[in-house]
């Protein structure tokens, strides 16, 4: 009952944010990026904090839906955006499934391999054939849905906000039904759950498509969104890696721990970007502003920020694996 | 006869990616841990013998007479201070680990070397045999291969001669049983992660007169090291070692016959080819498979 009044009272709030901070497309954009790497989170925990298996190409999804979408809009610019959204989830879902058929029916680090293999075989093709635009990537000019204003970020706001209750009410779903033990049966000992009769690669595929079905919509949504993408955007290794990163700082395997890690990880990248933790280092007088240090500081912090990330995924790792969730439950 | 030619430079190429591929090999058949710092530590090989080359005059073969022990010792120190901490953990977590290690080593580099492509140019580095039926063997890599041959000739040495080489490969087949023989394991994981390292940034420097150095090469290097590794088994030395040569003939073939900007999907297809047909690779020991 708690947790219920609980959701309601955050889910309102969400819904509401948009008309508190009013006509602001700097803090839109930011809230736009949390939702999404919330709801990008949470959907590769599906598979990999429930089913247990870590994939590391998680870009190939997203990069499917974005390129889908702005392929067949460029192209056929009346079809309607939500067919579109349609093809990149059937491209992406068939991607997940050529996967998953080679390797789950191997154990231990090998999906993990293949899945940076796939990822990277979607990338360089994607670079090297002339109808995804290559290296110049693609531009789109001009989208409509039912008569919304889709120059203004609010309906991508509310959109993203959508996928991520999706995506959540899934996972909510997943942890109390029989699919969903069966995938945590397999996490967390494979012989055991398929001597029960669990058909473990049938479960691995079934939340691997969920998770890389989610994962395209939201590309699509970017693509839509930002209106411009190529596979540096949307296609990197840099990509799949913040997804985890963002799961692993919040919690694995847990309810709301990747929405806990965006929270915490897409400011801290945006202020790192933007230079605001330089200039606050130099407020504050612990740097001076003149000096070679705090030079250097200035012109470098805002490319720092993939550095930064390994540190923390370092840090993370060896003091806090369960993630900043793990840290309550443990206390309690 | 054109034939001849990516068969011939494919090969050389290839014996510098299996030194790569090895030292991937024997830092998973020892820890059972795949090290996705594998390509930063090939990238800083480079630049240790770009800065070699540059700043203090030393050929970039010559160099690695001062870069194995650094090497060595910097994989070492990596071992104790973080790999080691994750070694009984999931390895989800020794991945991400390695991850994290790797994206610290890369973006560091690019803070302190910037984006610049560098480009290490030795006298000899445009210069090459000919041979009857016009092919040409490039010199630089004649010479990385050669060199090659020699490390990967001391290594087999070192892993069937000496104590400690015994002690690598008894706690490679069974961690417990070799522990149980008095093995220290907890030296044995600091030395493998030590010469894996060494491997690694030998093969960067090896490469580094006919490649080009950039802090983001590293990502290409490790894909390709894990292609060796599962192609020839993982945990398998003399696998990687063929399976170097046979990645390093596929893609000079592919650039051939296909095209350069094919040759690494080419290589990634290969690597899902040999999962589908035969997991366990082409000298692993059947068990990967569930």
């Amino acid at each position: 009952m708690k947790q219920i009044a609980l959701v309601t009272i955050l889910a309102a709030a969400a819904i509401a944010l948009p008309l508190i901070i009013g006509e602001n497309p700097y803090m839109t954009g930011i809230l736009i990026s949390v939702l999404m790497m919330a709801a990008l989170s949470s959907a590769w925990n599906i598979l990999g904090g429930y089913a247990g298996q870590y994939s590391f190409g998680h870009a190939a999804y997203f990069g499917a839906g974005a390129y889908t979408t702005l392929i067949l809009l460029t192209n056929y610019s009346t079809l309607n955006p939500l067919i579109c959204m349609a093809a990149g989830i059937i491209v992406a879902s068939l991607i997940a499934l050529i996967t998953g058929t080679i390797v789950f029916r191997l154990r231990g680090h090998y999906f993990g391999l293949a899945s940076i293999a796939v990822a990277e075989i979607v990338r360089l093709s994607v670079l090297n054939f002339e109808f995804t635009g290559g290296a110049q990537g693609i531009l789109l000019s001009d989208i409509s849905l039912w008569g919304l204003d889709l120059n203004s970020k609010n309906p991508f706001y509310y959109g993203m906000l959508l996928v991520l209750a999706v995506t959540l009410g899934i996972t909510a779903y997943l942890r109390t039904s029989k699919t969903g033990y069966y995938l945590m049966a397999i996490r967390e000992d494979q012989d055991a759950a398929s001597s029960l009769g669990i058909n473990l690669s049938f479960y691995k595929n079934k939340s691997l498509v969920i998770s890389a079905a989610l994962t395209s919509v939201l590309g699509s949504l970017y693509g839509l969104y930002i209106r411009f993408i190529d596979t540096s955007a949307v296609l990197d290794l840099r990509l799949s890696i913040e997804i985890i990163l963002t799961a692993i700082i919040g919690g694995v395997g847990t309810l709301w721990g990747p929405v806990v890690g965006a929270l915490l990880l897409v400011p801290l990248a945006e202020m790192l970007r933007s230079n605001l933790l330089g200039d606050a280092l130099v407020k504050a007088g612990l740097v001076s502003d003149t000096s070679a240090f705090g030079i250097f500081l200035k012109e470098n912090l805002a490319h720092a920020h993939v550095l930064v990330y390994g540190i923390i995924t370092v840090l993370c790792i060896l003091y806090l694996p369960k993630g900043v969730l793990g840290l309550f439950r443990r206390t309690k | 006869m054109s034939f001849l030619q990516p068969l011939l430079s494919g090969t050389l190429t290839g014996g510098v990616y299996a030194l790569a591929g090895i030292g991937m090999s024997l830092v998973f058949g020892v820890m059972n841990i795949s090290n996705f710092a594998h390509g930063d530590l090939m990238m800083l090989g480079m630049y240790l013998a770009y800065f070699a080359f540059t700043l203090l005059h030393i050929d970039p073969y010559l160099s690695l007479v001062l870069l194995i022990p650094t090497a060595f010792m910097f994989g070492f120190l990596l071992e104790k201070l973080f790999i080691n901490k994750v070694i009984n953990h999931p390895h989800q977590n020794q991945i991400l680990l390695t991850i994290g290690l790797g994206l610290i080593m890369s973006n560091t580099a690019l803070l302190a070397f910037t984006s610049d492509p560098k480009i290490l140019t030795t006298s000899y580095s445009s210069s090459a045999f000919n041979l009857p039926g016009g092919i040409s063997i490039s010199v630089p890599l004649l010479l990385s291969f050669l060199i090659t041959c020699v490390i990967i000739a001391m290594l087999y040495l070192f892993l069937s001669k000496t104590t400690t080489g015994m002690a690598l490969r008894a706690t490679s087949q069974n961690r417990e049983a070799a522990q149980l023989m008095g093995i220290n394991v907890a030296k044995m994981s600091a030395i493998a992660f030590g010469l894996g390292t060494a491997l690694a940034a030998t093969a960067g420097a090896l490469i580094a007169p006919t490649y080009y150095i950039h802090p983001l090469v590293g990502h290409s290097f490790l894909l390709k090291a894990f292609t060796i590794c599962v192609l020839g088994g993982l945990g398998s030395v003399v696998g990687a070692g063929v399976g170097g040569i046979i990645i390093g003939v596929v893609e000079a073939m592919s650039s051939t016959y296909l095209s350069s900007d094919w040759k690494d999907v080419v290589v990634f297809v290969l690597f899902l080819a040999v999962l589908l047909l035969r997991p366990q690779g082409l000298f692993g020991k059947k068990g990967g498979q569930s």
